[in-house]
């Protein structure tokens, strides 16, 4: 098993991962027809959000692993650094999110 | 009453919830003071991390259950109509998507306990494994809170 391999491509995976959640959330927040649809894929809007971003994971993990780039150390460090820096991000912007709609801002 | 019906109950749910929930809190930041003080074989870090992992995935399914099941008819309702409605639309929302991040980061940091100590040293990760394992630890306790003053708000819009 190629170990800074598979950290690099689950770092990343974990990066789309978030981006998507971001995403998802923000849009299904203003399009009524995303939402419907989220909650008739499995009964909840927040199961299917749940089965995607798992599965997105999963699947990126994988394909990222198997595909022939090749990775340097400098990689390794910047994809950890992106994902960190990610999940901050992502934590705030969706605080901020929440926030700002529920008075009515956006 | 079935070990099942037990299992799925609400006070059960919660309880598995946040009881695994500080497990994989637990485990987090005892792999941070392990990759900080350099403590500990890469055997215990593997085993710590995955106990982590796996508290965190238990929890999510407690949570995810009894969120699905029983909070948007039961729980918000009692919040939507109290002194502190905003206590659903930002607390829980952000509490609901933000646990979405977790498994993929603590997943990550799982691999890395993967590597030997030597090999961690020579590609300069360990700090940056210690930063990952605190905003494991760091996200599930901001969860954790979270969770407290949505259950405070219930318990005082129930008495209102």
């Amino acid at each position: 098993m190629n170990k800074p391999k598979l950290i690099i491509s689950s770092a990343y995976a974990a990066i789309v991962t978030i981006i998507f959640v971001v995403v998802i959330v923000i849009w299904a927040e203003f399009s009524g027809p995303l939402k419907d649809w989220l909650k008739n894929f499995s009964g909840h809007h927040w199961t299917s959000k749940s089965i995607f971003s798992v599965s997105l994971y999963a699947v990126a993990t994988v394909v990222l692993y198997l595909s022939p780039n090749k990775h340097d150390d400098d990689r390794l460090k910047r994809a950890l650094g992106f994902l960190l820096i990610s999940t901050v991000l992502g934590a705030i912007i969706l605080a901020l999110f929440f926030t700002g709609h529920h008075f009515k801002l956006f | 009453m079935d070990i099942v019906a037990i299992l799925q109950s609400k006070p059960v749910l919660i309880g598995l919830h946040l009881g695994f929930g500080i497990i994989g809190i637990d485990a987090f930041l005892w792999l941070l003071g392990k990759l900080k003080g350099d403590g500990g074989s890469r055997k215990s870090m593997v085993i710590t991390a995955a106990i982590g992992v796996a508290a965190f995935i238990a929890s999510w399914l407690a949570g995810g259950y009894y969120y699905v099941a029983y909070y948007g008819t039961l729980v918000k309702p009692i919040i939507k109509n109290g002194v502190a409605p905003w206590v659903h639309n930002i607390i829980m929302e952000t509490k609901e998507h933000i646990f979405l991040f977790i498994i993929p980061i603590a997943m990550t940091v799982l691999f890395i306990t993967l590597l030997k100590k030597e090999d961690m040293d020579r590609l300069r990760l360990r700090r940056l494994a210690l930063w990952l394992a605190g905003t494991v630890a760091v996200l599930g306790l901001l969860i954790g809170a979270m969770g407290f003053i949505i259950s405070a708000t219930v318990r005082w819009g129930a008495i209102n």
